[in-house]
């Protein structure tokens, strides 16, 4: 006979109040509200990618923080609250990070004049972002849950936050870089055990991600590491 | 209102459908063939065995897809003579899918709406359970329980007065995961309650030890959540062993359902089980569990020592 006490009997699924088909169908129905606004909000990860590689990182950032602040009221306050009583919590988040991105956007500060192609960060970046853009709406349908269950940058957030990654890899340097990345990473990391609890075979995939963004990160915050880039002028 | 709850308990008792005992102390429905119920002490009112519970699995949102699926999980619940159905404000949308399930099958009259109420309490308590009983479309509950004993003195005394007032006909108090046990048997000696509801399944038998005995001395009916450990339980032996021949013999056992159900029921003092699941195929395994026999005491052992072996 195991034996409880106040510490080690919460588990994982404990604080996930909703069970895997709810989740998926909560996803589906937001691909069925929005359609076609996939294939804008596609488009404009691809544009963002293209700005931030091309040195044009305020205005990636710039492009990015609507996305946030949609995905924080369509997503979240609209239908996960109706799941989580941290849904509300989980918007204000993102509508959170959508200042920090215009912020960051408007003065600059940290962004990347031009990415180095071939350094580190910015291949990680490009990987992260193609992931999140291109991997996630075809989970789906390659695990057989159909076109309407895909996950799309814009719309649902575990892509959109991992496009945003992805982006922020490129294009912005130093502090403000961590600082851009910590909301994203957090988002991805609980998405990733809310999918583990859910025994979603892609959970382990999100971590691939945090641990590659975070060591990109960290690389790039050796000294030295950073002289492919200056920061842009305002 | 008196004269209304009497016509209530007995429209109860006549849709549980308890008949003759068949030898068993607390009674037989006639309605699902056998489900069994047992009275609960502070009424002698009948309580059908295996009720449901509604976390993870009720918490549906708004889809209109899954509060169908949902309506067809209760419809089969009392379609076999079910009765308690427990749920919680922290249950994200479960208060609102069951009452949208209960107004499209009709307010079924074999009903036993179990309620919480949770911290912060701060005056809310009327308000809580006014709220809760709009989003079941009910005007009354029949059980108000104390959501983990949370502010529990200050809802309990609430209670009290919307039990005397006949808003709520029972109240009680609520752990589960093994949490807060010293207290809640603290409060279960010294306050008058008609229900605690305390996990208990065949993994984790700690309340046998202290709580079921007192809940058996001072007349309390208990309900056991987390039959199944979240699921996992009843997961993890569907896919490793097969219902072992000893248990089919000694009371009938067919599914893993009927092992982990009846061990629980079977146990004196508990009042009823909670299974919660959002299929309809896993909601009539549960419901077939509560059908005799049961397993008697030294079965009990056994099944206790087979799964501490695997």
């Amino acid at each position: 006979m195991r034996t409880m006490n106040e510490w080690d009997s919460y588990q994982l699924q404990d604080f996930i109040p909703f069970s895997a088909d709810v989740y998926f169908r909560l996803l589906e129905r937001v691909s069925e509200t929005f359609w076609p606004l996939q294939l804008f909000s596609l488009g404009l990860g691809v544009a963002v990618l293209v700005f931030a590689l091309r040195g044009k990182a305020r205005l990636a950032l710039l492009l990015l923080a609507p996305v946030w602040g949609f995905v924080g009221v369509a997503f979240f306050a609209q239908r996960y609250a109706n799941l989580n009583w941290a849904g509300h919590v989980l918007c204000w988040v993102w509508i959170v990070q959508a200042a920090l991105l215009v912020m960051l956007g408007i003065s600059g500060r940290g962004a990347a004049h031009r990415a180095g192609l071939l350094s580190g960060g910015t291949i990680t970046g490009v990987l992260v972002t193609l992931v999140g853009l291109l991997m996630f709406p075809l989970l789906a349908p390659v695990l057989g849950s159909g076109w309407t269950q895909a996950e799309v940058f814009g719309l649902h957030p575990d892509p959109t936050a991992i496009v945003s990654l992805g982006v922020f890899l490129i294009a912005l340097r130093g502090w403000a870089q961590w600082l851009a990345c910590i909301i994203p990473m957090l988002w991805i990391s609980f998405s990733a055990l809310t999918l583990q609890v859910l025994e979603a075979p892609w959970w382990p995939a999100l971590f691939a991600v945090v641990a590659a963004a975070l060591g990109s990160l960290i690389g790039q915050s050796h000294p030295g590491s950073g002289r492919p880039y200056r920061r842009s002028s305002r | 209102m008196e004269g209304q709850t009497l016509r209530r308990q007995f429209l109860k008792l006549l849709g549980a459908g308890v008949v003759s005992a068949w030898g068993f102390p607390w009674g037989v429905s006639a309605h699902s063939s056998a489900l069994q119920t047992k009275p609960i002490p502070s009424s002698g009112e009948s309580l059908p065995v295996i009720g449901m519970g509604t976390w993870r699995t009720f918490n549906v949102g708004n889809d209109q897809e899954l509060l169908a699926a949902r309506t067809q999980v209760l419809k089969a619940f009392f379609a076999s003579g079910g009765g308690l159905v427990d749920s919680s404000p922290m249950y994200g949308s479960a208060p609102d899918t069951l009452g949208f399930a209960l107004k499209q099958l009709g307010m079924p009259k074999t009903l036993f709406s179990a309620e919480k109420v949770w911290s912060p309490a701060g005056g809310t308590t009327r308000e809580q359970v006014a709220s809760l009983a709009d989003r079941w479309g009910l005007k009354t509950f029949d059980l108000v329980q104390v959501h983990n004993l949370d502010d529990w003195q200050e809802h309990l005394a609430v209670l009290r007065e919307l039990k005397a007032s006949g808003f709520i006909r029972y109240l009680g108090i609520t752990t589960s995961h093994g949490r807060r046990h010293q207290e809640f048997e603290q409060v279960m000696a010294t306050t008058e309650l008609d229900f605690a509801q305390m996990t208990y399944n065949i993994t984790h038998r700690e309340v046998e030890s202290r709580l079921l005995p007192l809940a058996k001395e001072k007349g309390v009916a208990v309900i056991a959540n987390r039959p199944y450990d979240g699921g996992s339980l009843i997961k993890g032996l569907k896919h490793r062993e097969k219902v072992p021949e000893w248990a089919t013999e000694a009371f009938g056992c067919r599914t893993w359902a009927d092992f982990l159900l009846k061990f629980i029921v079977s146990h004196p003092a508990v009042n009823c089980a909670i299974p919660a699941t959002s299929r309809v195929e896993h909601m009539n395994e549960n419901m077939a569990a509560g059908a005799a026999p049961l397993p008697d005491a030294s079965t009990r052992q056994r099944m206790a020592a087979y799964i501490d072996s695997l």
